[in-house]
């Protein structure tokens, strides 16, 4: 129970602090990272209480979609008062926090997946009733297709509604221009691309008469 | 097993969704076509949901509710939305926004709306609500080379985007303290000693006045209707309005119905507050939308005093005076598409001043749905406001009943400005001749109706209060 207690707090506090940091950090990038470092803490905790599936899907889907967006957003955007981006200033002074953020997330990763791997009491707080016939992902794959079917569906509508959205608002079709077709390139034969001509001396011929 | 009847509305309006975008996707130019497909999506969905009008039942573990209530509130949205999508067609040919979207946007958005009114569970609810609102914030900022469509878009969006994080966290909160996400059992949970629940009641009240703009969470309703194009203001004074009012409604039905005391006052407040600046705020506007923005806003303070009287009675008021408000609605904003000047639309109000003039027939339209909103007497926004004030004073809620009277009176004063200006004016402006067969019938329509329903003024009453038997 100790050791359940120690790991809360442990993952409970860099959440917390990471959290704090994304919304005070001055440099928009520095805030990205601690948003990722936030998102893991977060999954790690979902783990402890025993539901890993929702821990991974936060670190596939948050950490590793939406925040990596948000971080190539910020960086194109190039919205940072900042004067020099922090990865090639010419003070260095942020390689050490970045290895120390870097250690801590491996750490942490470390310790939930070996705890939830190999000792499965280790840090489990068991708070979620579950068969344990049957894994988390199991049994939400038994009524996603069955009794929330139509939530299903309707996610599906909406995602497909934000395409439709995404592309009415900022697709524009630019008329007149010349695109390359490479059917007609490939397809082209000697006879119609080259065309011999019989150059009379000191005349010439005229192209494309 | 679940009955999937239940549902044929609903899975043939998302067929047809689908099998029309890719018609729009392959035919070049297709947005004539592609609207008439979609009407007559429409016209079949009605004859999906006739054809099944006495069964009820629960699918999905109760999450689905297919009732009388959600079959009437849903013929009411595609009855409107098929006025709407007709009249706005030659408006949308004009000011050249013909995208095939458009029509398949609305589409979208209707059927977010089925899944609200029908929805017996909180996360159906949200998931139909924010299907709604994504074609809406669309619909919104579609005319992108307009920057007031565009910031009226993002203005939407953002304010919007608040209000649903508030209404979730109502949802959850609820969540935790009841332990379901169903209707009923909420009910079955909630009592005055409950206190976090009845925390949560508040977002979800707040979240909800928010997407039907009653007052104080009505900010966004002003810009919005001035910015869309005209077409989608009439979609957004309209539809939305009807799946909103219909989800409170049903909200304070079910899973609300055992702490009356606790959300009376609260509705009371909304309701005096929209009735009064809905009232007072439109006065000094020389834009018909925003005019016409900030009427909905007063319209839909009368509606809310109908659901805040907690009874069967109440609601059915409501839902009348939402149908009449609906028809008043529609034929304001078909007025509105024959204000062209020099084959572009005019906005303002000055522009109707001496209209009588020359286009006699416009005028005498206005003169009807104008005096109907502000509910003089043998018109049909009267019959409106004496059935949601008889249930209000039936409950004894006399001061509402006197606030609302005051404010209708003044919210007379800027309806009759408008009929003063068209009649006893000089003419400024010649409007040109427009021929638009599809927005002159909803006018007619409209106007006969309200100019004809003290005939017989009961003719709601009697399939709405047989709707409340849930």
């Amino acid at each position: 129970m100790i050791t359940h207690a120690i790991f809360f707090y442990f993952f409970s506090i860099i959440a917390i602090f990471s959290a704090l940091m994304v919304i005070t950090s001055r440099s928009t990038i520095n805030s990205v990272f601690f948003l990722i470092l936030d998102f893991i803490s977060v999954g790690c905790l979902f783990i402890m209480i025993g539901a890993e599936f929702l821990g991974m899907i936060l670190l596939i889907v948050y950490v590793g979609a939406v925040a990596v967006l948000f971080l190539f957003v910020v960086m194109m955007l190039n919205v940072s008062d900042q004067k020099q981006s922090w990865f090639m200033g010419k003070k260095s002074t942020h390689i050490p926090a970045g290895l120390l953020f870097s250690v801590l997330i491996f750490l942490e990763l470390l310790v939930v997946v070996g705890g939830w791997k190999y000792k499965d009491n280790l840090m489990s707080s068991s708070t979620l009733n579950l068969n344990s016939e049957y894994s988390n992902t199991h049994e939400i794959g038994n009524v996603m297709y069955t009794e929330y079917f139509l939530y299903f569906q309707i996610s599906g509508i909406i995602l497909l509604l934000s395409m439709i959205g995404a592309i009415l608002l900022t697709y524009s079709k630019r008329e007149n221009l010349k695109r390359q077709s490479y059917i007609d390139q490939i397809s082209r034969e000697k006879l119609t691309a080259v065309e011999l001509k019989e150059v009379p001396f000191e005349k010439g011929v005229k192209v494309d008469d | 097993m679940n009955n999937i009847s239940a549902l044929y509305p609903e899975v043939f309006l998302s067929l047809g969704i689908m099998s029309v975008l890719m018609i729009g996707v392959f035919i070049k130019n297709s947005y004539n076509l592609v609207n008439k497909l979609c009407l007559s999506i429409l016209f079949i969905t009605i004859a999906i949901i006739f054809n099944s009008l006495d069964n009820s039942e629960k699918v999905f573990l109760g999450s689905f509710s297919k009732d009388k209530f959600s079959d009437f509130i849903k013929i009411l949205i595609l009855v409107s939305s098929i006025f709407v999508l007709s009249t706005t067609q030659n408006f949308i040919n004009n000011i050249k926004i013909s995208k095939f979207e458009y029509p398949i946007l609305i589409l979208l958005s209707i059927l977010g709306m089925f899944f609200m009114v029908s929805a017996n569970d909180l996360i159906l609810f949200y998931l139909g609500l924010e299907l709604q609102s994504l074609a809406l914030y669309i619909l919104a900022s579609i005319n992108r080379s307009d920057l007031r469509s565009t910031e009226s878009g993002i203005k939407y969006f953002v304010l919007s985007a608040l209000s649903s994080g508030l209404l979730l966290y109502g949802c959850s909160l609820l969540y935790g303290f009841t332990g379901s996400t169903n209707y009923e059992i909420i009910q079955t949970q909630l009592s005055d000693n409950n206190i976090g629940a009845l925390f949560a009641t508040v977002f979800i009240i707040v979240g909800l006045a928010f997407k039907v703009s009653a007052v104080p969470f009505h900010m966004w309703t002003p810009d919005v209707y001035e910015g869309s194009p005209t077409s989608v203001t009439n979609f957004f004074a309209v539809v939305p309005k009807i799946a909103g009012i219909a989800v409170i409604i049903r909200f304070m039905d079910v899973p609300f119905k055992m702490i009356l005391s606790e959300w009376q006052l609260i509705v009371i407040f909304l309701s005096i507050a929209s009735m009064i600046l809905g009232a007072v705020a439109a006065i000094g506007q020389t834009n018909i939308k925003r005019l016409l923005a900030y009427s909905s806003i007063g319209h839909i303070g009368y509606i809310l005093a109908g659901i805040s009287t907690g009874e069967i009675n109440g609601y059915s008021s409501s839902i009348i005076y939402l149908t009449i408000y609906v028809i008043m609605n529609l034929g304001a904003f078909s007025c509105l598409y024959f204000m062209r000047v020099n084959s572009s639309y005019t906005e303002t109000i000055d522009d109707l001043s001496g209209l009588s003039r020359n286009n006699p027939f416009l005028a005498f339209a206005f003169l009807i749905i104008f005096f109907s909103l502000a509910g003089i007497p043998p018109l049909g926004g009267f019959f409106a406001k004496f059935y949601v004030f008889i249930a209000v004073i039936e409950s004894e809620l006399y001061f509402l009943a006197i606030v609302g009277l005051i404010t209708t009176v003044i919210s007379a004063f800027y309806y009759l400005k408008i009929i003063k200006l068209i009649y006893f004016d000089d003419n400024k402006r010649e409007f040109d001749q427009v021929k638009d067969l599809n927005s002159s019938t909803v006018m007619i329509i409209s106007c006969i109706f309200l100019a004809t329903l003290f005939l017989y003024p009961s003719i709601f009453n009697n399939i709405i209060i047989s709707i409340f038997n849930i």
